[in-house]
């Protein structure tokens, strides 16, 4: 399948080599600080993370307090604005600050939680699929056909239509429609791995399948698994914004990055900052989330050189 | 430099030039913006606003509203006569023609009434046949009504039933219900020169219109376009491809006015909020809002006259009553409840909620106006929890009565009459799913007022009903909205009282 | 050949299939159309019309059977909300979709073949961090983000390009960019890691110390190696961009697929939903074939 091949050009490496053969831990060290790219998203997720987490503890601001006779005040920069308001008010009269600041939790929330249920959904399948083989990844591959060729907007839009919307529902409906990569990854690694040795004398001296696929096989296809998962956070997060950006998403007056520019879109002649201020805080996030894991895909790869970059 | 700066911008020019070629005065073509899209012609198959407007461009009722006062005026009919409670009897205009040239007479009315009521599978078939017992030819030009009530909303329908000419439906038996969606031979003051549904309709001016109440159109082309995006309604507007927009927020079409290139006006509108509260407990039996205390507390709490100011502007009002105080009917010295959190806070604790509770709030328009409402209600310990969607998924809800309140608005587009908000909202709940009241007594006074043409006996009915709601507090009355509409500087528009933009009217500067 | 296409096709059709029964259950199970069709403030006895006249009140599954039913009688259903049947909504929207996808691939190829090519040329050179900068940004910018910032500069600030619309090519130029960006980070890291593949493989060696350098040898052996992945993923990607234009052509209002798709959704137009998840679903799956295909034939070592 085509899929496959796109994966294994962009994963060259990590397919053609043995990952058995374990990278040690300070070549990675190493690695990992010679790499620009990844240190500097590390860095840029780090202070995001400082942020989101730490930003409303200290900075007494609410996001959600809305005062209507301060409505829609520009930014500080901007003529009419003040430090009050750094990033000024939205149409409800709400800190535009606060709400970019609190929706960093949001947009993170998501990404993780998405990511989380797209990989266990999918590395269930892909190991089952490698191990067993036959039917169980017949079926797999059809399934796996069946989600790529499903417009994942619309079944989204849908599902939360289904269900209303909120974080939980949203987390899952992006998570059950984004499994492809990590299925197709751990797959390959467990038909790989199975036939090792260490797992052949495992089964010679009775361990059970569940044992041998917990023990054996999942951590060790842990290094591109993760690589994987940084990907599909930034995925989902953006997914997210879609699907907000469109109405079905996080509900008002969770402050979601999509929801405010879906808010502020009317406004992009008179007042662009609404939309581009959220927009910068997405593209941010995402771009230290996908800087990491380019990183990680050439850490975690065997064969790269260390004095790559 | 300047020369560099001339030379982007001829070199702009030229390229922008042969794409654009902006219809305009000089064409007599005018363009509107709709953010909904038309899915066909024929309004006896469509309720949206939009509809309406195309509706009384290229099609005409025996009724009309007139915009001045408005009041229900004859249109192609010329004029008529109350017979009795149950009958009248309506003379037609001589001079109205379809848009193929023949002569509208008795026998297309009374065609047009009887695939209404007979055909099954038309949308407006129950409504009519719910007060229509006969209709019949009296004359070439004259009909007679007869209805099995006294129908107080009647000049209503006769306005919403466009004439058909005889036979253009299929016959009784064989209807076809398509017969007029994507071409139209109506009798309005516009004809309908292509219709591509989603993307736009064409519409030349009609030169052998009557005139009647509607008037004669001055513009000769009409094009309306549907642009589902505001912001890109606005950029069209900027740039010269579309005159004129509406529904437009107070803050957008302040702005753009301010830029110089179109006139913002933000006129009153019969759109009315309210929340609706399950009072009856039909989303479950003695939950908080079926305690008339909780009910009352929440009609303090929210600052209504802050977000009608502030969120809504233009002549948005705080309202008491379930309808709007510009209509028939709508009485108002009723309870009036004022904002007042403290109140609220002491009748939440009396009710036995000093720490209030959680609420699912429905709503489905006007999510900024939501969200300043579920802050109000936040604010004195009502922990909302806002379920903003789209109407089809609070419908369904409200259908299985898992409801407890919801915001709704009524828009009474062109029936500036109380009957047109109590009809739905107050009807026997078997019969209608959003009359969450639980009391009988209600139904009976606010649908009992449509039972009689007596307009004294009409007006305390009403007084009665609005009376009850509010001391019951069944709903949260709210504001009553403001209609913005955005027009170029070359055309010269004006809103009429009641909001509904009459298309056909607007002229060039 | 004849057995693997046969093969993928009974695959293709039978996900069809599941794909029909899944958004045909999910869509009437969450909307009620009736009200839908109706609209806002339409009356309670429009509504219980509408939901006799269209037969909401049977079974779904009896409604699943007469509709896919229809659809063996070559009837893809009318549409509620248009009136119209659903295949002239497909013929007068589609072209403007295959319009958008073609024009949006060929962005995507005119921006991330050359940038690949030099970035693989010039490992980690200047060129080659813009390269990876603009995959990364694109990579990171949501569209529906991308196309308002687009008209706020490219229409208004400076007006180049009509802001909406879908009369002329030059209408979709702006959205084309919009849609193809998304594609570019995929097929330029491709391209690139392709061709530093090809350039450091044996033959290449073997070409350039008999004599070869240069742009030719570029374009004579590495690049036609390095294309070969690059023109199978060209396909896929053109296959998302159906089922991918949604976001866009509501943005610059153009009348295509993914705007009917959407709007259909809103107004719970299930016959027109319905069919719509299944031609997307079916393009996917046709665009994917013809990469394999393109693929098994043009790389005799996959053809197994």
């Amino acid at each position: 399948m085509i899929f496959k091949t796109f994966i294994k050009r962009l994963f060259p490496r990590s397919f053609d080599n043995d990952i058995y053969n374990l990278t040690p831990k300070d070549l990675i060290i190493r690695k990992s600080s010679n790499h620009g790219g990844f240190k500097f998203g590390l860095a840029l997720l780090i202070i995001i993370f400082l942020f989101a987490i730490f930003g409303p503890i200290i900075l007494d601001v609410s996001p959600y307090e809305q005062d209507l006779t301060k409505r829609l005040l520009p930014p500080v920069w901007k003529e009419g604005g003040s430090w009050e308001y750094i990033f000024g008010t939205d149409g409800n009269g709400r800190d535009y600050f606060a709400r970019i600041l609190y929706g960093t939790r949001i947009s993170l929330t998501i990404g993780f939680g998405a990511a989380c249920v797209g990989m266990i959904i999918g590395v269930t399948l892909g190991v089952c699929a490698g191990y067993f083989g036959g039917w169980v990844d017949q079926i797999v591959s059809y399934l796996l056909t069946c989600q790529l060729a499903l417009p994942g907007l619309l079944l989204a839009m849908t599902i939360v239509f289904l269900i209303g919307p909120s974080i939980t529902v949203v987390i899952f409906v992006i998570g059950a429609t984004h499994w492809a990569f990590f299925l197709v990854v751990s797959r390959s690694a467990t038909q790989k791995i199975k036939n090792l040795d260490y797992v052949t004398s495992a089964r010679a001296i009775g361990a059970s399948k569940f044992q041998i696929i917990m023990r054996d096989i999942i951590p060790n296809t842990f290094s591109q698994i993760i690589v994987i998962f940084t990907l599909e956070v930034g995925i989902a997060i953006l997914n997210e914004a879609s699907l907000s950006f469109l109405g079905v998403g996080i509900q008002p007056p969770t402050p979601s990055w999509g929801l405010l520019i879906a808010e502020g879109k009317e406004a992009i002649f008179f007042q662009p900052w609404l939309i581009i201020l959220p927009g910068i805080a997405l593209f941010t996030l995402v771009v230290s989330i996908n800087m990491m894991g380019d990183g990680l895909r050439d850490i975690t790869d065997p064969n790269s050189k260390i004095s790559e970059e | 430099m300047s020369k560099l700066k001339s030379l982007i911008l001829t070199l702009l020019i030229s390229l922008m030039f042969p794409i654009n070629v902006f219809a305009d005065k000089s064409d007599d073509t005018f363009v509107a913006a709709f953010s909904r899209e038309l899915t066909q012609l024929d309004y006896h198959y469509g309720t949206k606003t939009e509809f309406l407007i195309l509706g009384d461009m290229i099609d005409s009722g025996l009724f009309y509203v007139n915009r001045e006062d408005l009041s229900y005026v004859p249109d192609i009919a010329s004029d008529y006569k109350i017979v009795d409670d149950t009958t009248i009897d309506i003379n037609l205009r001589k001079n109205a023609k379809f848009h193929d040239g023949s002569n509208v007479t008795a026998d297309d009315v009374v065609y047009t009434y009887n695939f209404i009521v007979k055909n099954e599978k038309n949308r407006r078939s129950k409504k009519i046949k719910g007060w229509m017992e006969s209709i019949e030819k009296t004359g070439t030009h004259s009909v007679r009504f007869k209805s099995k009530y006294p129908y107080a909303n009647l000049f209503n329908d006769l306005y919403r039933i466009k004439i058909r000419k005889n036979g253009i439906m299929g016959t009784e038996g064989n209807w076809n219900d398509s017969a007029q969606l994507n071409e139209l031979n109506g009798t309005g003051p516009y004809k309908v020169v292509s219709f591509d549904p989603g993307v736009e309709v064409v519409l030349v001016r009609n030169d052998d219109y009557y005139g009647g109440p509607k008037g004669k159109p001055a513009i000769k082309n009409v094009i309306i376009r549907s642009i589902p995006d505001m912001g890109t309604q606005q950029a069209e507007l900027m740039s010269g491809g579309i005159h004129w927009m509406y529904n437009v927020k107070k803050d957008i079409g302040e702005a753009m006015a301010k830029t110089g290139k179109a006139d913002y006006q933000l006129g009153p509108s019969l759109r009315v909020g309210f929340l609706v509260l399950d009072a009856g407990g039909y989303s479950g039996e003695g939950n908080p809002i079926t305690k008339l205390d909780v009910r009352r507390a929440m009609n303090h709490a929210i600052n209504r006259d802050s977000i009608a100011k502030n969120l809504i502007g233009g002549p948005a009002k705080a309202v008491h009553t379930a309808c709007n105080p510009v209509v028939f009917g709508c009485f108002q010295d009723v309870k009036k409840y004022e904002y007042n959190p403290e109140g609220a806070k002491k009748l939440l604790a009396k009710a036995g909620y000093p720490n209030g509770f959680d609420l699912d709030l429905w709503s489905y328009r006007d999510k900024e106006a939501a969200q300043a409402m579920a802050e109000d209600l936040g604010k004195v310990g009502i922990k909302v929890n806002l379920k903003h969607g789209k109407l089809s998924a609070l419908n369904k809800a409200r259908k299985n009565r898992e409801i407890r309140a919801y915001f709704g608005t009524w828009g009474s587009t062109a029936s500036p009459d109380t009957a047109t908000i109590s009809n739905i909202h107050w009807r026997d709940p078997a019969k209608g799913d959003r009359n969450l009241s639980g009391d009988p007594k209600v139904n009976e006074l606010m649908l009992g007022a449509e039972q009689t043409l007596d307009v004294e006996k009409r007006k305390s009915l009403y007084a009665q009903g609005l009376k009850l709601i509010a001391d019951q507090a069944y709903w949260v009355p709210l504001w009553s909205y403001s209609e913005g509409v955005l027009s170029s500087k070359s055309i010269d528009f004006k809103l009429d009282p009641d909001g509904y933009p009459r298309l056909w009217n607007i002229t060039w500067k | 050949m004849l057995r693997f296409i046969a093969g993928r096709l009974i695959v293709g059709s039978s996900v069809g299939l599941t794909l029909s029964i899944v958004t045909f259950f999910l869509l009437n199970y969450v909307i009620d159309p009736a009200q839908a069709i109706a609209g806002e403030d339409a009356l309670f006895e429009e509504i219980e019309q509408i939901r006799e006249q269209y037969g909401f009140d049977r079974s779904i599954t009896v409604r699943y059977f007469e509709w896919f039913s229809g659809i063996f009688q070559g009837d893809l259903g009318i549409s509620y909300y248009w009136n119209k049947p659903v295949i002239s909504l497909l013929i007068d929207r589609a072209p403007e979709t295959i319009t958008l996808a073609l024009m949006s691939v060929s962005v995507t190829i005119l921006i991330s073949i050359p940038l690949g090519i030099l970035a693989a040329l010039n490992p980690n050179s200047l060129i080659d961090r813009i390269a990876l900068g603009i995959a990364v940004t694109a990579q990171a910018v949501p569209n529906f983000w991308l196309g308002l910032i687009m008209i706020l500069i490219f229409a208004l600030a400076i007006p180049i390009f009509p802001v909406s619309g879908d009369k002329t090519l030059f209408h979709f130029v702006l959205p084309s960019i919009v849609l193809g960006a998304s594609s570019v980070p995929a097929v330029m890291r491709l391209m690139r890691t392709g061709l530093l593949d090809v350039i450091n493989a044996d033959f290449i060696r073997t070409a350039r110390s008999s004599g070869f350098y240069g742009w030719r040898l570029v374009f004579n052996h590495a690049l036609r190696n390095a294309l070969l992945p690059v023109v199978s993923v060209l396909a896929v990607q053109l296959g998302n961009k159906f089922g991918g234009s949604v976001i866009t052509e509501s943005v610059f209002a153009i009348n295509g697929l993914g705007r009917l798709a959407l709007e259909s959704i809103l107004g719970a137009d299930i016959p027109t939903v319905q069919i719509l998840v299944f031609v997307f679903a079916i393009i996917f799956l046709f665009f994917n074939l013809l990469a394999d295909i393109l693929n098994a034939y043009l790389d005799p070592r996959l053809r197994l």
